[in-house]
């Protein structure tokens, strides 16, 4: 056989034997993800649905071929948003179920106790697109395998902070926050715009519930708060929100983005006409905007898998984190391994498709994902949508830099909203 | 639902911990150094005085291959207790010699099978005694060698005290132990007794400021205030525990416990917060931190509630051993040893905070308690120590960490008596060695051209617990009359695991190296609750936080 016989034999041999798996939660036939999350308790509301629409998404994935021949899988772990048990099903992920890489697991503090006991960043597993929005997460340093991909808590206060500047100057304000470094990175960004509250009402994550929610508005009432700003997740938004319409106290509302799925809030049994008017972010499109190609795809698909539920903000986010990692896992190479893929976010993610109105800003030096919001109102049925019909999209960074209105231009959805 | 226990008080908080281990065997007495046997097979057992004064014990199979395993017993008091102190009340001071840990006859009838003896001491003075139990250990190692000619090789192993011994000894006289095995090691003195002193001094600071925390007098009066301690330390602990769910403060709380009370944060979650700043681990031998009662405390047990009853547990089980050994080290070192005036508690929790947010109440509680506890209240007065004494007590043994032997740790991870962070440290230090070493080998190639890479010397491994333990009645009380769990306690350790770690001190001190990973992990893998994860890190003791 000749040397070019040879070579030929062997590039067969490369494009039709599956690749072998060298990776721990690669095989030839799947990638393996794990994910933690509240799926039951009182933070589960709306976060629950987050595993049906990944999983919905790689399953799309998955009926077009796959990524490089691999279908991807998720294992997904409750942690019902206690911070010690994300650890032990953080462990469980890693040593039992052995998956390649942890995806999306949800919490400031939770991924923190991870982090802490776990250490996935010495242990070179990748932490993909964290769902909280806690700006130490970017800290390559510290969490060397993490990549944040919401905006952070103090971006997204910042850009608050201009919009209550521009709409509600001169107005007692009060703010409703989850007192830990959730809350903590909001009040940082408020400090940082000059924002003066009249009333703050801090909340210790789990107290949330009608009962605590008396005493917030009571204390709000008394400051006399006209505006009011509830930065916690939305079991605490619906409990504010529904006792205050009991206690007839209607301020304006301004919902932060992690409490502000209408859905969620709905399902708490808050009616629709509370949230009416009230104030809210997001970096996403619309969802009930369906001229968006993404909202239409990701619709499409979810409620294909999923026909009896309602597509939301939480769906949504959870779609675009399975069509960021498919886009990832692309990126990693044919056969990818963790450092791969470490190594693709931070040369290629800045380049990945995405649904978001702002850009992402991965690079070998940054970890963080998104950085802008833009605001929008609640309609009488309690969707949530941009200002006079235009997203008008501010960005910003987690520290001293200003908050400036975006020239952003999302790119068009590659064919099929399948990764390139 | 109810938050109470489904036991007494206390008595669901007392673990066998192995600090005090009774008597164990029945033994020749002899009065002088040389060992008089009993002549009996196939198990010849053995017994003497060592120089210093301290009993011994051998037993000597009638197979014996030349190989003895020397085993170093824990702490154990150096007072008497009075029968009216609860949980140790009535314990006498013993210095009964102790051959193999506990007694346990599985570990002693593997040894047999495989023609090794053993042997241990009582040692000569009880209470922190590393220093002369080193000397003891020696002078015994001489003994049996003396006595049974065809040895050839010594093995050491020992328990939390006896871990310290242990690596004192393999530190200070390599050619003597071929093999070393310290279990649950205890950290170097000024390190316990920074925790210990840590927590007794918020629990006196927050919850009854007539608790005197250390200094104790000489003699007597001495013994009388660590008694009167331990009482209030443990009726603060059952105040606490009883108000668990209405978070309510002990009526004995100090003026700055009372203004942090009347801002509403519970007391619970300043317990936990003392338990976080002392550096005690947050899962105990009946709270996991994970398991919530179905119901509506499901969540917010394992959030709020759990983290605190661990600490509770866990504090309730080490604050014997941290009254008694702060009393019995002052001794020693003549003055107060612990010194928290430039103790920056705040630094030490970053972590924690977050972890455990709920639990205590949130950063605005978190804030104000540290601020409370922080130098600059005068509210809360810090201990000043005797410089002379503390130089004194530093002075006393430390093990740097050094492996000079093949050696064998093995800690459960959530131990409140000796942290898995001792462990830690020898790992630590041991992987600078370990470095230098390979940069020694490749200095050593490019001089002769010969490479021999260095043997890997040190073995940990980890007691690890299940991942969720706790367990409820139906009324959803948590049951605290099971057994602890895996991984936590005090040397809460199981036959099978000590037959591991002797099988493996054996097989290293046989052959000068430690087996191949693979028979380790294979062997780990079957004894169960054990891991050799080399990227585990147990956070060190919280004194080195400030060194």
């Amino acid at each position: 056989m000749t040397v070019s016989a040879v070579l030929a034999v062997a590039s067969l041999a490369v494009t039709t034997v599956p690749a072998q798996a060298a990776e721990v939660g690669v095989s030839s036939t799947e990638i393996k993800f794990g994910m933690t999350l509240p799926m039951t308790g009182t933070a589960s509301p709306g976060y629950n649905k987050i595993p049906a629409a990944v999983k919905a998404y790689f399953e799309y994935v998955n009926a077009n071929g796959g990524i490089n021949g691999r279908k991807l899988t998720l294992v997904v772990k409750d942690d019902q948003y206690v911070p010690t048990q994300a650890v032990a099903k953080t462990n469980e992920l890693i040593l039992k179920d052995k998956v390649m890489a942890l995806l999306a697991p949800l919490g400031t503090a939770n991924n923190k106790a991870v982090a802490s006991v776990v250490n996935p960043g010495r242990r070179g597993i990748p932490v993909l697109f964290v769902n909280t929005g806690f700006s130490g997460f970017a800290d390559k340093k510290k969490y060397p395998t993490t990549f944040s991909v919401l905006p952070s808590y103090i971006m997204e206060a910042k850009i608050m902070s201009e919009y209550i500047k521009d709409n509600f100057d001169g107005k007692k304000l009060g703010l409703i926050y989850q007192d830990d470094d959730f809350g903590d990175d909001a009040l940082a960004g408020f400090k940082q715009a000059g924002i003066n509250f009249a009333v703050k009402v801090p909340y210790a994550s789990g107290s949330q519930s009608g009962t605590t929610a008396a005493g917030w508005v009571q204390k709000l009432q008394a400051g006399g708060a006209e505006v009011v700003i509830l930065f916690g997740v939305s079991s605490a938004t619906a409990a504010a929100l529904g006792t205050a319409a009991v206690l007839k106290y209607a301020p304006q509302w301004i919902l932060g983005s992690v409490g502000g799925d209408a859905t969620t809030i709905k399902a708490a049994g808050v009616p629709a006409g509370v949230l009416y008017n009230a104030v809210g972010a997001s970096f996403a499109p619309a969802t009930t905007d369906t001229t968006d190609e993404y909202v239409k795809l990701f619709q499409d698909i979810y409620l294909k898998a999923n026909p009896t539920q309602t597509f939301d903000n939480n769906v949504m986010i959870g779609m675009n984190t399975a069509f960021l990692t498919a886009q990832a896992i692309q990126a990693a190479g044919k056969n990818p391994t963790r450092k791969s893929l470490i190594a693709a976010i931070e040369k290629s993610g800045s380049t990945f498709a995405s649904a978001a109105l702002v850009p992402l800003n991965y690079s070998s030096t940054s970890h963080i994902g998104y950085n802008g919001y833009w605001f929008g109102k609640y309609s009488p049925t309690g969707d949530l949508k941009p200002a006079g019909g235009v997203y008008t999209v501010y960005t910003t960074d987690s520290a001293d830099g200003a908050v400036v209105k975006s020239t952003y231009k999302r790119a068009a959805m590659p064919a099929k909203g399948l990764p390139n | 639902m109810k938050l109470s226990l489904t036991k007494s008080r206390f008595a669901g908080f007392i673990s066998a911990v192995a600090l005090i281990t009774g008597v164990l065997v029945s033994v020749p007495v002899a009065a002088n150094a040389a060992p008089v046997c009993d002549g009996k097979s196939p198990i010849q057992t053995c017994g003497g005085v060592t120089s210093d004064g301290a009993p011994y014990a051998m037993m000597v199979p009638a197979n014996f291959n030349g190989m003895v395993a020397l085993y170093s017993h824990g702490y154990r008091y150096n007072i008497d207790i009075p029968a009216g102190i609860p949980l140790i009340g009535g314990y006498k001071i013993t210095n009964t010699p102790e051959p193999i840990p506990g007694g346990n006859s599985e570990v002693a009838k593997y040894f047999f099978s495989q023609g090794v003896a053993i042997m241990g001491s009582g040692f000569a003075r009880q209470g922190w005694n590393p220093d002369s139990a080193i000397k003891t250990n020696v002078e015994l190692i001489g003994l049996f060698k003396e006595k049974f000619t065809a040895t050839t090789k010594v093995v050491a192993w020992g328990e939390s005290l006896g871990g310290v011994i242990t690596q004192g000894l393999a530190e200070k006289y390599p050619d003597l132990v071929s093999a070393v095995a310290p279990m649950c090691l205890a950290d170097n003195v000024p390190a316990e007794l920074t925790m210990a002193g840590d927590f007794l001094w918020g629990i006196k600071t927050l919850f009854d400021p007539t608790i005197k925390g250390g200094n104790y007098s000489a003699g007597a009066d001495g013994n009388a205030e660590a008694y009167g301690d331990l009482v209030k330390v443990f009726t603060v602990m059952g105040k606490l525990q009883a108000a668990l769910a209405t978070g309510a403060w002990p009526d004995t709380s100090s003026a700055t416990g009372k203004a942090i009370a009347a801002g509403g944060v519970p007391s619970r979650s300043a317990l936990l917060l003392l338990g976080l700043l002392a550096g005690l681990p947050t899962q105990s031998a009946h709270f996991d931190s994970v398991n919530g009662p179905d119901g509506a405390l499901k969540l917010s047990f394992p959030l709020a509630i759990s983290p605190a009853l661990a600490i509770l547990e866990n504090g309730t089980n080490a604050a014997a051993l941290a009254i008694l050994a702060t009393q019995d080290v002052e001794l020693q070192a003549g003055g107060a040893i612990f010194d928290n005036t430039k103790t920056n508690y705040s630094a030490r929790i970053d972590t924690e905070r977050v972890i455990y947010n709920a639990a205590l109440s949130g950063n605005s509680a978190i804030s104000a308690m540290l601020g409370a506890l922080s130098a600059a209240n005068p509210g809360a007065p810090r201990a000043v120590g005797n410089a002379e004494a503390i130089a004194k007590m530093n002075a006393l043994h430390s093990n740097s960490g050094v492996i000079n032997v093949p050696t064998i740790l093995m800690t459960g991870v959530a131990d409140p008596i000796t942290p898995a962070g001792a462990s830690q440290r020898v790992v630590d230090a041991y992987a600078i060695q370990a470095a230098d070493e390979k940069l020694a080998a490749f200095a050593n190639y490019k001089a002769t051209k010969s490479y021999t890479a260095p043997a890997k010397k040190l073995l940990m491994i980890w007691n690890t617990t299940p991942s969720n333990w706790t367990k409820f009645t139906a009324a959803g009380s948590p049951i605290t009359s099971s057994p602890a769990a895996q991984g936590t306690n005090h040397c809460n350790f199981t036959s099978a695991q000590l037959v591991l770690v002797a099988k493996t001190l054996v097989a290293a001190g046989e052959s000068g190296k430690l087996p191949t990973a693979g028979l380790i992990k294979a062997a780990v893998r079957r004894t169960g609750n054990l891991s050799i994860d080399a990227l585990y890190r147990a956070p060190l003791l919280k004194y080195y936080n400030e060194q």
